[in-house]
Formats: structure tokens, sequence, C-alpha cells
């Protein structure tokens, strides 16, 4: 009979930890989950945010207008010689076609304001159709361009908050010299007064709170801080004092200014903005937008609210009301947006697109595979099969390694320091950013490549030397071919990478503002040029909102790319891989 | 279709030829009995072609990567010897105009007593004791600034009256009807560089039909020079790659013999070939060594390395003419450095724990179809660029943190801060520790967890006590390398750090870093001898130090602490 040890008290300490021990592996287990999901999160995230940025790019709103090709407008000369259609009167016979959809415009800063419904470039674009068709000198064209950047997001929805009100009574417009008298045969406005009214009465609360706070903090100063806060706790006082006289004593009217929501009453081919507006909800005042005639009765009309007050737009009422017209008659029509890859980089957002970008991108890619892949391949190939294991070898392998881990930027440097300062290479060629790609593609290629070669079982070698083989027609006839896949995956992989690639190009000046796309030629390796990524950081740096939208559509076609290239490595992965 | 790419086709042609009589030669030399080849006869054909294309098509590179820049120099060169006797007319004139005279004379003066201010500025900022006066170092810096504004006043007058003088020169020569060809070479001489460069680049634009900025007759007559040297720089590189061609393919095609080692030869070339290009590698780096050493030395002969390293003011873009005085304190790069610790810092925060336990979690608790389809997603993470990441942080996550911020009701948090450059930088870094920790993860030894299991240890307890200690090492060197990661991390920073030197530990204020200020400085017009485009490179220098010690610290820290396992 064996001691059986009395293990009671050793049972009874552990099941008695025993509960928290299993909690503290289940909050464990649930914050390594929670990394996981956080980090897919934010991915998601990421991804969400930029294609919900990009794809209202990949649309543009075009306005077609008829113009008149007047021959002595645009053949001053009278010859039909390109020199005369060079000098052409185009941006005129754009005008002229917009005047003529909205005759009534004549003000000279009117008429400023109705000409920047198009970007002013697009006189060359008219230009450039006129020389490739001579023919249509002294014909109606029916011209086509995009419309403003800002009046193109107005109508994707993404400039203003606005909506558009049903009314129900019967409107009524009289002329009073520059003014408009509105009257409806029902309370259609009262709502929006009462909600005016609102938002008056709030803002002069935050007025009043801002004054109080201001005071407050100036009772723990002395000298002329405290007299500075006071003072403008007092301003304060004084502006919210007077936004609340106005709704209490002006009982009949609100007036409407550019701090204000914008409301437009449209009706038969007429919009005016309302200046102010009955608190009894019957009549208005206001402005033609469009249109100058009175109108005795009309049932069927609508408000138009825009929320963003106009001093916190870009856009004033005029011009949304004329997109919305021109919309109306048809003369605006949402496509497809070419732009974005038929063109280079321009100074419009409208005009601008990858295709500059893109063609440097596809000429800098070439270098660098013509040269990392062979070199990289080579390296690996030397370092692999023939190098003798000696210092000079080991040296080598540090090396690799420690390149593989300097920050891209120093590639830069060593471009601009070498390439451009010493060769005299050209700047913001893709020539030089191949040369400074590969460079730093090399690492990736040389131990992608080695652990593709590595994986080719020995007696491959092995049984290749047995029958008399060299060690070259080895490596050559043998080795290499089973080897391949693995090369092409890690190669197109580090080309990827090298893609987008952005911070070493910027110091070889492939940051430049370029009009032009490069030749897809000989010539267009040292023609100044940018890539895909410089492109997207440009962009992003633009002051006008569309920019944020074309840096988002041009990341989407970036990374199309880079997908389809990361596909084609896995394809080619599953396709040729061989497990030994 | 120009001379050289008839070249280059004939020698391709001769390439393919060279190999078809190689071959066909070695075949015959041996009356078809190819068996007492010592090599195979492809091998003779390989040996003809390569000796045939090699050498020939080496020197047309050659002609496409230095050509241009070698015309530019022999008409610059023969340019400015048709304008000698112009340059001497001027360089009288210079010399005996009482105006630069004098200009000249206040420029010394003026430079002396800056020397000298700067000589005691120096000695009152390493003074110590009762000899410190700070006031009297207000002082002298206040003159500084004052002298080096009338230095530059007086450069520009001196350069301007001798713009006048040499006008008035070329003006008198043209009247009096020298040549063209010595107007342009005296225009040449004697513009400003970068206005050289551009007139070269003319001349060459309208020596090939293209577009020049403007047209001038001397322009046209400095592209009859070019056109004529760019010819014949042309035909004699063509005639020499064609001589090498018929050359090696007439000595190789001789040698071939039946016993001719023809295979030897060839492999000894591939040999060769393979080594060169990894040798490439070391090239790079030391490429990249002596270019950031080169022009960073020139740097510290200006800025002395101490303030650089520990001067607390950063500001490059201030005063920096070619003969200001260097020691204006506007070189301290502290501010840089701490703004790259503070953003790899809280890139660290984010991207250490969620990387480390994912990695934790897919290596030991998720099952494999999990495993499968979580990795590659966290895979994607690495593999956008970080140009998108910038675009990200400068979008979305700025505003998003100022719009909390205003929330809690701090207002006045700007959109470019170091906290969403670094939120967003640790973004980009979580896959880089999560798959290296998950490789080291992986390579612990399952009879380590069998054992601590057998031990009634739960899951978590044999990750926190038995696998973590085990992969310490590779975690540790997975971090360090992460860090170098960060520090030399660009886009996201130049996007969405911002680019005030401010020296904060706010990190909801905008910093800069060493990669930024390297983009700022080196990006737009740059003189390569102004200390602010240097600079740049004595910044590249460091960066270049501190990833290399992080990479080699790393690699040590594995290789040192490493548990041997069987």
């Amino acid at each position: 009979m064996t001691d059986t040890p009395d293990i009671s008290p050793i049972r009874s300490a552990v099941s008695k930890n025993l509960g928290a021990r299993y909690r503290a592996e289940l909050r464990f287990r649930a914050a390594g989950l929670a990394a996981v999901a956080a980090a897919v999160g934010i991915l998601v995230i990421l991804l969400a945010s930029i294609i919900s940025g990009g794809l209202p790019a990949f649309t543009v709103n075009q306005l077609e207008l008829t113009v008149e090709l007047d021959r002595e407008l645009i053949d001053p000369n009278g010859d039909g010689s390109e020199e005369s259609l060079r000098r052409g009167g185009y941006s005129r016979a754009l005008q002229d076609a917009i005047r003529a959809e909205f005759p009534e415009v004549q003000a000279r800063r009117d008429l400023r304001n109705l000409f920047s419904l198009y970007t002013a470039l697009n006189a060359t674009r008219l230009m450039d159709d006129v020389l490739e068709n001579p023919d249509l000198i002294g014909s109606r064209y029916d011209f086509t361009m995009p419309l403003a950047d800002d009046l193109d997001l107005y109508l994707k929805g993404l400039l203003v908050e606005d909506r558009t009100l049903d009314t129900g009574g019967v409107l009524s417009l009289a002329v009073e010299g520059d003014e408009v008298a509105i009257s409806s045969t029902e309370t259609d406005f009262r709502e929006l007064a009462a909600e005016l009214a609102r938002v008056l009465r709030a803002r002069a609360t935050v007025l009043e709170v801002q004054a109080d706070t201001l005071a407050g903090l100036a009772e723990g100063l002395s000298g002329t801080e405290a007299e500075d806060l006071l003072y403008d706790a007092d301003l304060n006082r004084r502006r919210a004092a007077d936004i609340r006289a106005t709704l209490e004593a002006d009982a009949g009217s609100l007036t409407l200014d550019a701090s204000l929501p914008s409301v437009i009453v449209e009706v038969e081919g007429r919009a005016v903005a309302l200046t102010s507006l009955g608190r009894n909800g019957a009549a208005a005042t206001g402005r033609f937008l469009i249109g100058s005639e009175p109108l005795a009765a009309a049932a069927d009309w609508t408000l138009y609210v825009i929320d963003t007050p106009a001093e916190r737009r870009r856009v004033s009422d005029q011009l949304i009301v004329w997109t919305r017209a021109l919309q109306e008659r048809g003369a605006i029509r949402a496509s497809f947006n070419t732009y974005l890859f038929a063109n280079a980089d321009s100074r419009e957002p409208e005009l601008a697109g990858v295709k500059g970008a893109l063609f440097g991108s596809i000429l800098t890619m070439m270098i660098t595979i013509i040269i990392s892949v062979p070199i990289g391949v080579f390296t690996a190939l030397y370092l692999e099969e023939y190098a003798p294991k000696n210092r000079f070898t080991a040296l080598i392998e540090v090396n690799i390694n420690n390149l593989a881990a300097v920050p891209s930027i120093v590639f830069g440097l060593l471009g601009l320091a070498v390439f451009i300062n010493a060769f005299g290479l050209p700047r913001s060629a893709p020539l030089v950013g191949g040369l400074v790609l590969s460079l730093m593609t090399l690492p990736t290629v040389i131990i992608a490549t080695r652990a593709a070669l590595k994986a080719v079982p020995q007696s491959i070698r092995q049984a290749a030397l047995a029958v008399g083989a060299s060690r070259t027609q080895t490596v050559f006839h043998h080795v290499l071919p089973l080897a391949a896949p693995g090369i092409l995956t890690g190669a197109i992989i580090g080309l990827a990478q090298a893609m987008g690639e952005t911070a070493p190009l910027l110091m070889i000046g492939m940051v430049a503002f370029i009009a032009d796309a490069p030749t897809l030629g000989l010539e267009g390796f040292t023609e100044p040029a940018t890539v895909m990524p410089v492109q997207i950081f440009l962009w992003s740096d633009g002051a006008e909102r569309a920019w944020e939208y074309r840096s988002a559509a041009a990341i989407l076609v970036l990374l199309a790319l880079m997908i389809g290239f990361n596909a084609l490595a896995i394809y080619l992965r599953r396709r040729f891989e061989r497990r030994w | 279709m120009s001379i050289i790419a008839i070249v280059a086709l004939a020698i391709i042609v001769m390439l393919a030829g060279g190999f078809y009589v190689g071959r066909s030669r070695a075949i015959a030399a041996v009356s078809g009995a190819t068996a007492s080849l010592h090599s195979l006869p492809n091998y003779h054909g390989y040996h003809v072609a390569i000796w045939t294309g090699l050498p020939a098509f080496l020197l047309l590179a050659v002609y496409g990567m230095f050509g241009p820049t070698l015309v530019d120099r022999i008409t610059a060169a023969e340019l400015r010897r048709d304008a000698i006797v112009l340059t001497s007319s001027f360089e009288s004139e210079l010399a005996s105009d009482p105006e630069i005279l004098a200009l000249e004379e206040a420029l010394t003066l003026l430079r002396a007593r800056a020397d000298a201010i700067s000589d005691s500025m120096a000695e009152l900022r390493s003074a110590s004791g009762s000899d410190r006066d700070p006031q009297r170092l207000e002082a002298l810096a206040v003159e500084q600034t004052d002298l080096v504004n009338q230095i530059a006043t007086t450069e520009d007058a001196r350069l301007a009256r001798r713009d006048v003088l040499r006008d008035r020169v070329s003006a008198e020569a043209a009247a009096s009807g020298a040549e063209v060809r010595a107007l342009a070479g005296f225009e040449l001489v004697h513009a400003p560089r970068e206005r050289r460069q551009l007139f070269l680049s003319d001349v060459r634009r309208i020596a090939t039909d293209g577009l020049a900025s403007r047209a001038s007759d001397e322009l046209d007559a400095a592209a009859a020079v070019m056109a004529h040297h760019d010819l014949r720089i042309r035909y004699l590189f063509a005639g020499l790659a064609l001589a090498l061609a018929v050359g090696g393919l007439v000595r190789t095609r001789g040698q071939i013999a039946g016993p001719f080692r023809a295979r030897n030869h060839v492999e000894g070339l591939v040999t060769a070939m393979l080594f060169l290009s990894s040798v490439i590698a070391i090239m790079t780096t030391i490429g990249i060594v002596f270019s950031l050493l080169f022009e960073s030395i020139r740097f510290f002969s200006t800025v002395p390395l101490t303030e650089f390293l520990f001067g607390l003011q950063w500001s490059p873009q201030i005063a920096l003419r070619a003969d200001q005085v260097g020691q204006s304190g506007a070189f301290g790069a502290v501010p840089l450095f701490a703004g790259t610790a503070m953003i790899t810092l809280i890139a660290m925060v984010v991207a250490v724990p969620i990387g480390l336990l994912s990695a934790i979690y897919l290596s030991e608790y998720a099952g494999p179809r999990f495993r499968l389809t979580a990795k590659p997603i966290l895979e994607i993470l690495a593999g956008i660029p970080t140009v998108v990441y910038g675009f990200f942080a400068l979008l979305t996550v700025g505003p998003a943190i100022r719009s909390f911020f205003a929330m809690i009701g701090i207002d006045d948090v700007v959109t470019q801060s170091a906290l969403s450059a670094g939120l967003v930088m640790g973004v980009m870094i979580i896959p880089f520790i999560s798959s290296l920790s998950d490789d080291v993860i992986n390579s612990v030894p399952q009879s380590l967890r069998d054992g601590s299991y057998a031990m009634g240890a739960t899951k978590s307890e044999t990750i926190g006590r038995v696998i973590i200690p085990a992969a310490l090492p590779g975690i540790v060197g997975a971090i360090l390398l992460a860090v170098s990661r960060a520090v030399g991390e660009t886009m996201i920073v130049v996007m969405a750090a911002g680019q005030g030197a401010n020296l904060t530990a706010n990190p909801l204020e905008s910093v800069t870093t060493i990669t930024v200020q390297i983009v700022m400085l080196l990006t737009g017009d740059q003189e390569f001898d102004s200390p602010k485009t240097l600079s740049a490179f004595a910044l590249g220098l460091v960066l270049f130090v501190i990833t290399l010690l992080m990479n080699v610290l790393a690699l040590r820290v594995v290789q040192r602490y490493r548990e041997k396992y069987d």
C-alpha cells in the first residue's frame, strides 16, 4: 500500500484562485482580439474615408454650351493659318455663349461673377478643338467643359447644406425699385421665420454666455488684461442685446444677412433671394437673382433654403442660382470624369488629371525594373550560389541588411548629391527617380531572391553537378528556373513598394508643377515629370476643397494599381509555387 | 534617326551575327564532330557575341550618361575663348571703375568688422563667471544683424553696378560690330550660376529644334556652336563603339578552335558580372556615407558641431546669404530631435500594444482560418503608401482630433499636430511589429508551452511567464527596428505634423522632425553652397547614423540574448 499524499489543501488553494485565473485568461484573450479588431477597424476607417472622399471625383458636372465660332473673332488675320487661329478670341466666344444663357446680366461685376461658372483655362481647350478641326470656324459648336470646382461640389451636395420647402399658397411678385415685394396667399414663410428667429436667439445666448465667461476670467486678473477682457465681454453683451432688440421690436419682419441661411424663391424661371422675411409668414422682400419681371399669380413655386450661411461658404447665392437654372435647362450634365484620366496636372482642380503622374510613374518604374531586378537577382545569385565564405562576402551581407533599413529619404539625398550634382543628370527626371528607387528596392529584391534560391533543394544542384554540369550551368539551367516564381513575386512586391514611395523623389525635384505629361518614349526619361504619390502629395496641399477629392481619387487609382500588382504576385505564387 | 541609334542597331545585328558566326565556325573547326570541341558550340557563339556587344554598349551607355554634359562643357569653353577680348576689356573696366572700387573697399571693411564681432561673440559665449556679459552679447548680436544687412545691401549694389558695366561693355561691343559668338560667350561667362544653366539649356533646345524660353541672336550663335560639337561628339562615340564591336568580333572569331575553352571564358565573365552586381550594394552604402559626410563637413565648417547638436533654436530660413556670419544660432537641431522623439514615442504607444497583442492572439489563440484572413488584412496596412497615411492624417485624423478637443473644451488645437502624425504613424507600424513578433513567438519551441500547460498554467499565464520571456530579445529587436522606421518616416510627418520648430512637450502643438526639415530645405530653389542646403545633409547624416545604430543594436540584442534551444 502506498502513501497517497494529502493533496486537498493544494487542491483547495488552486480552486480558490481558479475563478480569478480564468477571468484573467478571458481578459487577456479579449485584449488580443480587441487589438486585432482595432487594427482591422483602423484599416476599414482608412479605406472608407478615402473611398468616400475619392468617389465623388470620378463624376463631373459638365456645362454644355453652344459656342458661336464667329470667323472674325476666331481668325483675326482671316487667313486660317495656325498663327492666326492661336490669336483668336476664344474666351470671348465662351463668354458670349454663357451670356446668351443669362441675357439680363449686364453689370461688369455681375458679368465677372457669371464667367466664374467655368475656369478661363477652358478657352485653351476650345482653341485646341478648333486647331484640330478648322472646319468648326464659322459654325455653332457644342462645347463641353467642366463646371467650376466649387459649383461641381455644390451639385454633388458636398459644399453646402440645403433643402427645398414645399409651398401651398399662390405667389405674387411686385417690383419696387431694386426690391421685390413677395406675398403669398398662405403663411408659407412662417415656419422659416420662426426657425431663423430661433437661430438668432441662440446666437444671442451664446454671446451672453461668452460674455459671462470673459467677465469671470477678468475677476482673476488686474490691469490692462482685465480691462481688455471686460471690454470684450461688454462688446458681446451689447451685440446680444442688439440681436434681442431687433427680434423684439421688429416683430413685423426679420432681416436676412450673410450670417443667416439664404432663402431663395424659385418661380417660373425667376429666382429671388429674400432680404427680409415677414414674421406673419405671408410676405417678404427680396432681390432678383434671375429675371426681373413682376408676377401676378403663380401657384407652382418653391422655397430653396441654403442652410450654410453665405459668409461661411465660397460660392455666392447668385452662382448657386445660376447653376441651378442651368441644370434646370439641361445645360449641365453629370458624367464620368474623363478629365481625371485624360489630363495632366493643372492649376484648376476641375481640369487636373493624373495622366502626367501616371506616365511619370510608368517611366520611373521602367528604369527601376531595368536596374533593380537584374542587379538584385545577380547579387543574390552571387551571394547564394558562388560567393566563398570570407570577410568580403560577410561585409556585403551586412551591407544589404543595413541598406534595407536605411530611411528612404536618405536615398533621396544620395540621388541629389551623386546623380544630380556630381553626374549632372537632369533634375525632376524619371531617369534619376528610377535610379534612386532602384537603389532603394535593391535590398528587397535581393532578400526575396535569396529566399527563393534557398528554397530550391540541394539535391537539384547535386544532381546537376553529378551529371557533369558546371556550376554556372547548374545555376542557370536548373536552380534559377525553379526559383523564378519566387523571385518574380518578391520583385513585384518590391516594385509595388517603390511605386508608392514619395520622400526620395521630393529630394530630386520630382515635386514640381508639370502641366504636360512626359512622352512615353526614350526622351521621356529626361523630361521633367512627377509620379502618382507625389501628385497626391501636391494635390492634398491645395487650397480649394476640390483638391481634397481629387487627391482621394488619385489615391484610389494608385491603390488600384498596387492591388493589381500584389494580386499578380499572389497569383504567380499560387500558380507556380512548388513545395519540395 | 540619330547616328547613335543606327550604330546601336548595327551592333545588335553584329552581336546576333557574331553568335551565329562563332557557333558555326566552332562546328566547322572540328568539321562537325562537336564531341571533340572543349566547349559546346553555343558557348563559342556566346563568347563572340559578348565581346562584340558588351564593350560597345558600355561605351554607348557612357555617352548616354555623360554625352550632353560633355557637349555643354566643350561649347561653354569655346564660347568663353571667343569672348576673351570682351572679358578682358570688361575686367579692365571693373578694375578702373571708381564706384566698384569704393564698394569693394566698403565690403572688405564691413566683413572685417563682422568677423571681429563674431569672434568677440564666440568669446563671450564661451565665457564663464564674471566675464559673462549677456547684455553686451545682445548688443553685439543686434550689431551683427545690422552688419549682415549692410553687407547684403552693399553686395547688391556692387552686383548691380557690375551688371551695369557688363551691359555697357556688351552694348559697346555689339555697336562696334563684334562677333555674335563673342557676345554669346560674354553673356554666358558673366551670367549668375543659375542663369548659366538656363542659357545652356536654352541653347540645347534651340540646337535640337525645341522651344526655348526666349530667342536672341546670341542664343542662335551659341546653338550653332553646340550643334557642331554635338555632332562631332556623337560621331566620335558612334565610330568608337563601332570599332570596338568590329574589333571584338574579329579578335574572338580568330580564337575559335577545337580546344579553345570558350565555356570557361563565358562563365568567368558571368561570374564577374554577378560579383560586380553585388558590389553595387556596397557602392550604394559608400555613396550614401560619402555624399552625406562630404556635404556635412562643409556645413560644419560654418556651423560648429556642438551648436548643431545642442542648440535650441532652429530657423534656417532667416538671413542666409552667402556672406552670412555663420554663428547666428539658427542651426540648433534640438527642437527637431525633440519633435522626432515625441512623434516616435506616440507612434510606439499606439503600435507596440496593438501589434504585440495581435501577434500573440494570432499565433496563440486564433484558429487557422481566422489567422489566414486576419494576417493578410494586417499586411495590407504595411502595403499602403505612406503618402496615403499622410493624407489620412491630414484630412481625417487631424480634424477629428481637433473637434474632439473642441468638444471637451480645448479650442486652440491645430489640425497639424504631433498627435495626429504620431497616431497615424503608429498605425503604419502595427504590421511591422506584429509580423516580426509573430515570427519570434512562433519560433519558441512547442515543448516550452507543453511544459507550462503540464504544470497547470492557463494560456495567458504560459504566454506571460514563458513565451514572452523566451521571445523577449526578438521582440525588443522588433521594437528597435520599428523605432528606426518611425524615425526615418517622412511623408506622414511632412503632411500632418506641421512645420513650426517648436520645442514643446505638448503633443497637441505642431512640431517638426528631422525628415520634415530635410524635405523643407531641399524642395524649391537651392544654391548648393549655402549652409541652409548643406544643413539638410547634416540632418541626413544624423538620421542615417541613428537608424544604423538602431539596427546594429537590434541585431546585437537578438544575437546576444537569444535563448539557444535544442
